[in-house]
């Protein structure tokens, strides 16, 4: 017995030398490796092109927006966060392409879970969700984001019309791979007929 | 699965008794069959290998009949596919979507792809064929249930086809706007979103609002109806079907006059002299103001039965001299002895309507009178000075006499060949005023005793028959001279008025400068019942929730009576008060068994187009 050990106390100090060293070297072995680390929030992470962040709600190049008030977002919506009430476009007031527009569109971002049902349900491709994931805030309420907030800025106007942002001030752009890069899905246009509706009515 | 039916029956009603779904969009269980969509095709043996359809096809001894052989899937599906051709598909954007039987007959009974890549034909869109309806031509399906509704049951033609095979297109008369009381039926009656409610549009979709069953608070005939609700409003007014009233119709009154229910105009707080003020302080300023004059009280004809029996009960007691008016009624007497069901005029082989705009007083009773004629074959009789709906019938016999001479010419139809036949049904209204009603009423019994027939008094007012029951259904007339009234309801102050409590939903020009304004809930609100003409109770069925400073009428009328010095007034809650006036008034009897509570709205799956 008492041989047995000092046997194997030999053997261990061998081998807790040899693996100090390994551990060393892979130590070591990181000074000289690419840093990792992200300097948050000076810098960010890269985001994956189908990272699903904040909403915006689109529109198309003449400005008009692309929702069409269907609600088909809050019946995909699992949790129930998105409000939507539709009105009648009028020749004099027209917001939408078509017959109808959103006149109210919320979500309640403390209640949404970002799992992008309410993007596959949108049969006009009005609302993705975009690469931007700060959004803390100091009041409930303003986790309510109107659909001034959630619009994408007029592209035939000067002014943005995100709200919050000052007449002149430049719109908000968005960096990295996200809503402005990604690859916009061609329009059905057995879906709804737009080009055609507009003219027609 | 076998089945068996009555002779006559079709088969796509047999499919219904063993849960096989027909598809089914011309076909329509209260329309004559016409085969026009070819959708309910199936395979019938012993006969030839064809596709064959249900809807005209009656059930007969020992047929055959398959709904899944290929060749009638097949064919089902090759139909819905040409449906589609030119169906614009903009689904998201149509009211139909979510409750509709061509989506929901695609998705179960259709390809999941098409084949046609043509371009699709286009029309105008919307095109508004009134103030409350908007036809989508491109969305049709060309059923013609809508063109057929207005020859078989209204009678009025008011929409057919135009142009011919693909290019047919549904279009109004002359391209007049519909101007038919009914035309909003065909808003459920249309199996796509062709043609939609004016009112409704874009206010929600189907599976956001919330449903009840309840009862039309429009007219006397009671006729029941679906609540819609979404977001705390009354979005929308369906039929609900009840063969023994209204078989699935109802009137443009109760289908659209809703929208004052969400008034932004609507009285929440009281108001006591143009100022705010709470409830106790406005009830002690209106029996401060009532207070040893001579009052009158205008009932609005929604009035519900348990607000007429407790204020019976107050003026019984504390009130006594008071006068009570009630909107809109008529000035007949309730009706002595036996009268006629609404649904036992299927049964008459001659109808005699007498004195009564029936399109106008009681919408769905003219509905029900041209079902028996026109469908049933009974006979029609009508006494009435003027032109009236009923005329459309090319056989109507109509005795035009002058006003006020109805009941002589009544006496002059006993003998009349055309009631030789029984049973006859006679209807009755009052002329508009114009009549000496008892003698009239006199007349109708004197006939109907004659020919052995039965009566159906006309009322207007929606609870004209319970304000008959617990006597106040006075006239307006009435209250001339009274110092102190309240307005519940659309009335006129009399102009002796010195005080005048206005208690209503939404203000109303009349009100103007009323002392007290008590704000009063709608038939959406509130808890009740109403009776109709033929004396059914029928339960409202509230869709909104009373929020407070609101009351219901029953809740303010037990503090008035408890104020007032009856402290046997403090009824524990709707169902107390019911249970008590079951027992009081022979006419409220059903009061003691009300329905059970709501259930669960089922969700939407079904339009209420689907058959």
């Amino acid at each position: 017995m008492a041989e047995g050990q000092s046997d194997k106390g030999g053997h261990n100090v061998i081998q807790d030398v040899a693996a100090l060293a390994t551990g060393m070297r892979t130590t070591l072995g990181e000074f000289f490796r690419p840093v990792v680390t992200t300097q948050y929030p000076e810098e960010k992470s890269p985001r994956s092109e189908r990272y699903r962040g904040r909403h915006y709600l689109r529109r198309y190049e003449n400005g008009l927006e692309r929702c069409i008030g269907c609600e088909l977002c809050a019946a995909a919506c699992p949790v129930g966060c998105i409000l939507v009430i539709a009105a009648e476009n009028t020749e004099e007031h027209r917001v939408s392409p078509g017959e109808r527009y959103a006149k109210v569109y919320e979500i309640n971002m403390l209640r949404c879970i970002f799992c992008g049902y309410c993007e596959d349900a949108c049969p006009v491709q009005a609302i993705v969700l975009g690469p931007e994931y700060e959004m803390a805030d100091v009041t409930r309420e303003r986790f309510v984001f109107t659909k001034e907030m959630l619009l994408e800025p007029n592209p035939a106007e000067e002014r943005p019309l995100i709200a919050g942002f000052a007449a002149g001030e430049p719109a908000p752009t968005v960096e990295g791979p996200g809503m402005t890069d990604q690859p916009r899905p061609t329009f059905d246009h057995r879906l709804i007929d737009t080009a055609d509706t507009v003219e027609r009515s | 699965m076998s089945v068996t039916v009555p002779r006559g029956t079709l088969l796509v009603e047999a499919a219904k008794l063993v849960k096989v779904e027909v598809p089914v969009f011309c076909y329509h269980h209260k329309l004559d069959p016409v085969g026009a969509c070819r959708l309910c095709l199936v395979e019938i043996s012993p006969g030839p290998p064809k596709p064959t359809t249900a809807c005209t096809t009656p059930a007969a001894e020992g047929m055959v009949v398959k709904t899944d052989t290929p060749l009638a899937v097949g064919a089902r599906a090759d139909i819905l596919e040409y449906e589609l051709v030119n169906h614009p598909l903009d689904c998201p954007v149509c009211d139909k979507g979510g409750e509709c039987p061509l989506q929901d007959y695609t998705f179960r009974h259709g390809y999941p792809t098409s084949r046609i890549d043509a371009p699709r034909l286009h029309f105008k869109k919307p095109i508004p064929l009134s103030e409350k309806i908007a036809l989508d031509r491109e969305r049709c399906v060309l059923c013609y249930r809508c063109t057929r509704y207005y020859d078989e049951i209204t009678w009025s033609q008011e929409l057919t086809t135009d142009e011919r095979g693909v290019h047919s297109y549904i279009t109004s008369q002359f391209d007049q706007p519909l101007k038919s009381v009914f035309s909003g039926n065909i808003i459920d009656l249309c199996p796509v979103g062709a043609l939609t409610s004016r009112v409704w549009r874009f206010e929600s979709r189907p599976w956001d609002m919330d449903h009840v069953p309840s009862v039309c608070s429009r007219c006397a005939v009671g006729c029941n109806v679906t609540l819609w609700k979404r977001r705390h409003q009354l979005v929308r007014v369906t039929s609900h079907e009840n063969d023994e009233i209204d078989e699935g119709w109802i009137c443009d009154r109760g289908r659209f006059e809703y929208t004052h229910v969400n008034s932004p105009d609507r009285l929440k707080v009281p108001l006591v002299a143009g100022a705010e003020a709470t409830w106790e302080a406005a009830l002690t300023a209106l029996l401060e103001g009532v207070q040893g004059r001579k009052l009158g009280i205008f009932l609005p004809q929604d009035i519900t039965n348990e607000e007429l029996f407790l204020l019976r009960r107050l003026v019984d007691g504390p009130w006594q001299d008071a006068r009570v008016a009630l909107e809109r009624r008529t000035l007949l007497a309730p009706p002595q002895g036996e009268t006629l069901p609404i649904k036992d005029l299927d049964g008459c082989k001659a109808i005699v309507v007498i004195a009564c705009d029936t399109a106008d007083d009681v919408p769905i009773v003219n509905l029900r009178v041209k079902k028996a004629v026109s469908k049933l074959g009974a006979k029609l009789l009508v006494v009435h000075p003027g032109h009236l709906d009923l005329d459309r019938w090319p056989d109507t016999f109509h005795v035009r006499p002058n006003p006020g001479e109805t009941a002589e010419a009544v006496r002059r139809l006993i003998g009349h060949e055309l009631l030789q036949e029984g049973p006859v049904g006679i209807l009755y209204g009052d002329g508009h005023g114009a009549e000496d009603v008892d003698a009239l009423t006199q007349a109708v019994v004197d006939l109907a005793e004659a020919v052995g027939g039965r009566v159906m008094p006309l009322y207007r007012a929606t609870n004209e028959r319970g304000a008959l029951g617990v006597r106040l259904a006075g006239r307006q007339e009435d209250l001339e001279g009274c110092d102190a009234v309240i307005l519940w309801g659309p009335g006129r102050p009399p102009a002796s008025a010195r005080f005048v409590a206005a208690w209503d939903s939404v203000p109303r020009p009349e009100h103007e400068g009323a002392d007290v304004v008590l704000p009063s809930a709608t038939f959406a609100e509130t808890q009740g019942s109403y009776t109709n003409l033929e004396g059914r109770v029928q339960f409202l069925r509230p869709v909104l929730p009373v929020t407070p400073p609101l009351r219901e009428g029953w809740d303010v009328l037990c503090e008035l009576g408890q104020r007032l010095g009856m402290p046997d007034m403090d009824y524990l809650g709707i169902f107390h008060v019911q249970r008590q006036a079951s027992r009081a008034v022979e006419l409220f009897a059903p009061l003691a068994d009300p329905p059970a509570p709501v259930p669960n709205p089922t969700p939407v799956l079904y339009g209420p187009a689907r058959p």
